[in-house]
């Protein structure tokens, strides 16, 4: 169920954020990039696999992946007291703060095309003739 | 054969990162930063002449960063493919810096200027030398990055038009390439490329399905086709090359292409084609076989199809020095690629098509990079780049006009300059695939590529000199000479190359070798 319902959500995510890239005003246009890269970002943490406990370590000596024990062919992983994948979430981890980034860039470059051009609206940057 | 310890693999990435933060904390004086940067660009060349050395003599290097053994950790593999990429690489940069000197007014220059730059080249260097899928996103978006400053570097009306169109498509073609990695991570239970090699050849021993490889990696071909600037994912293209300064341009598109175009030779070619699966588009005859490879062959041929007529027909049409270089960097860009289509429909050409891809990668690298600077001279000597404002600029401007003609040769396939054997070994993997469809529009992108050459020599070269200041600076012609020289050498002394080609595509296509190279012995 939480399977259909996260797809469901990605798919949402990804449909507004492409009918935003696709709008007239370049802040909306932004908006539309960060919900995309924000939705890769869940497709990644759902790659990681929907079972098992938050991957901290401490909290068991003994804690394995849920792959690994889905491998080695234990049942009820789940309450085995498996850990989910912790790759994946330090790769949203890296691809977030990459996102911060080229964010902050795209909305100063926003500015910029404003101070430019004298409007946000894309219909109105028009040719530059050189 | 791997060597442990190999320290000289990461020195090409370091220099330009620490070249990058010695100019930010010297930024207080222009003419430091010029040193430095200077300084940090010759040491680039020198830890990559080293590292070509070190490989050619002595066999794949790789270093296992902070020493977490692979496939836990991240894989830095130096194999003949890498260096090639990276002579290249330092070659076009040690040039555009140096022009960068001269052609960027030093206000400019001071902002971050030659930081941007080395920056730019660390992201090269890293995706040219990573062994791990998401390590390569990583150093894809620190080049990007780097680019989306230097593109809108000038920050007028035009350039911040080029730079949102470019930032918007690659931002989201990031998303994308994050699509595809979380999917083939999923599907194969690992990032590092050695051992998803090792995993699709056989998947029954590792309990992995790798039918949906298919369909991930063709989202993942998509995101490198926007890199590399193929139809259709070429809109960024113009405006960019326009917009960014004259150095930028020549590195975008000298080095910053030839890393989509590396990507797909080292994913495709090296990793992805082990797999063993049914592939069969319905309705469509020509995809049916059992590498992922019979998909990309048909696939790859209209692409590159695609760009040389559109890309030559475009460029034809172009009032403009930049915009020509531009569209002509789409047509040959299909070039490039268009072997590596013959190459994974037929299987018992495809070193010979990688190693033509190879050659004229190293072709268009320097001769595009050579007419993008001398592109940078005229407007610096005349003040347009206008073909309506140019003419006569041979006989006004001698030096600088033969630096043009020798990258515009070099294009079109002149002997004895390098873009001859570009052509020769693109036509001759045609012919030994027994490709005609590939062979017409190879000819046909040839015709084009002599018919926009010649136009933009006759406009601006030749013909009634106009009225104006031509006042060209010795020092900006010194560097294109050497260029040009390059360009000759490389022509005339092709043994070198070739067979620094011929051992690149080898280990391209050698998987075991790259796989034991990291896996079986490859220590810290």
């Amino acid at each position: 169920m939480t399977q259909v319902v996260l797809a469901l959500v990605l798919g949402a995510l990804f449909a507004i954020g492409t009918y935003l890239v696709l709008r007239r005003d370049v802040v909306r246009v932004v908006w539309g990039v960060a919900i995309m890269s924000q939705a890769a970002n869940v497709y990644l943490v759902t790659m990681g696999g929907l079972v098992g406990r938050a991957p901290v370590l401490g909290h068991d000596a003994e804690a394995t992946t849920c792959a690994a024990a889905g491998a080695a062919g234990e049942a009820g992983s789940a309450a085995a007291g498996c850990v989910t994948d912790p790759l994946v979430q330090a790769l949203v981890l890296t691809a977030i703060v990459i996102g911060f980034g080229t964010t902050a860039f795209a909305l100063v470059l926003t500015y910029r095309v404003y101070e430019e051009h004298g409007t946000i609206d894309l219909d109105g940057l028009g040719e530059v003739v050189r | 054969m791997a060597v442990a310890g190999s320290q000289v693999a990461v020195a090409p990435l370091l220099v330009p990162l620490a070249t990058a933060v010695a100019v930010l904390v010297v930024g207080f004086s222009w003419r430091l930063q010029v040193g430095v940067s200077v300084a940090g660009v010759r040491g680039y060349a020198l830890a990559v002449a080293v590292l070509f050395d070190r490989v050619a003599g002595g066999g794949t290097l790789v270093y296992q960063v902070s020493g977490w053994p692979a496939p836990f950790g991240i894989t830095l593999v130096a194999d003949a493919l890498s260096t090639f990429m990276l002579g290249l690489a330092a070659t076009v940069a040690v040039a555009a810096v140096l022009f960068s000197v001269r052609a960027v007014d030093p206000f400019g220059q001071g902002l971050s200027y030659h930081a941007l730059l080395h920056f730019m080249l660390v992201g090269v260097t890293g995706s040219f030398l990573t062994g791990d899928l998401f390590n390569l996103f990583v150093w894809f978006e620190v080049m990007l990055m780097a680019s989306y400053v230097l593109v809108v570097f000038y920050s007028g009306p035009e350039q911040t038009r080029a730079a949102l169109q470019y930032v918007v498509l690659n931002l989201i073609g990031s998303a994308v390439m994050l699509l595809a990695i979380g999917g083939l991570y999923a599907v194969t239970g690992t990032l590092n490329m050695a051992d998803v090699a090792r995993r699709l050849a056989d998947p029954g021993a590792f309990g992995i399905d790798p039918a949906p490889v298919l369909g991930l990696s063709a989202l993942l071909f998509a995101v490198f086709a926007l890199k590399a600037g193929l139809v259709p994912f070429h809109f960024w293209v113009p405006p960019a090359y326009r917009a960014a300064p004259p150095p930028v341009a020549a590195v975008l598109a000298g080095v910053v292409k030839k890393v989509g175009v590396y990507a797909i030779v080292r994913l495709y070619f090296t990793v992805f084609a082990a797999a063993t699966l049914p592939v069969d588009l319905p309705g469509v005859s020509a995809v049916a076989g059992d590498s992922v490879l019979a998909f990309y062959g048909p696939v790859v041929f209209v692409l590159a199809a695609a760009s040389i007529l559109l890309g030559g027909v475009a460029a034809v049409a172009q009032d403009d020095v930049e915009g020509l270089l531009a569209y002509s960097s789409i047509g040959q860009v299909g070039f490039i690629v268009l072997p590596l289509a013959i190459g994974a429909a037929v299987p018992a050409v495809r070193q010979v098509a990688v190693l033509a891809t190879l050659v004229y990668t190293v072709n268009h690298g320097v001769a595009k990079a050579l007419l993008f600077l001398t592109s940078g001279a005229i407007f610096d000597a005349v003040g347009s780049v206008r073909f309506s404002d140019l003419g006569g600029l041979a006989e006004r401007a001698p030096v600088l006009s033969v630096c043009f003609l020798v990258g515009g040769l070099s294009l079109v396939g002149v002997p004895p300059l390098v873009g001859f054997l570009g052509k020769l070994y693109v036509f001759d993997a045609l012919a030994r695939g027994r490709a005609t469809l590939a062979l017409a529009v190879a000819l046909i992108g040839a015709v084009l590529t002599i018919a926009y050459v010649t136009r933009a020599w006759n406009r601006g070269f030749w013909g009634p000199p106009l009225a104006g200041e031509v006042d060209v600076s010795r020092e900006e012609v010194a560097i294109l000479v050497a260029l040009a020289v390059v360009v000759v050498v490389l022509g005339v002394g092709a043994e070198p190359l070739v067979r620094a080609a011929d051992a690149a595509s080898a280990a391209a296509l050698d998987r075991g070798a790259y796989v034991s190279a990291v896996l079986g012995g490859g220590g810290t």
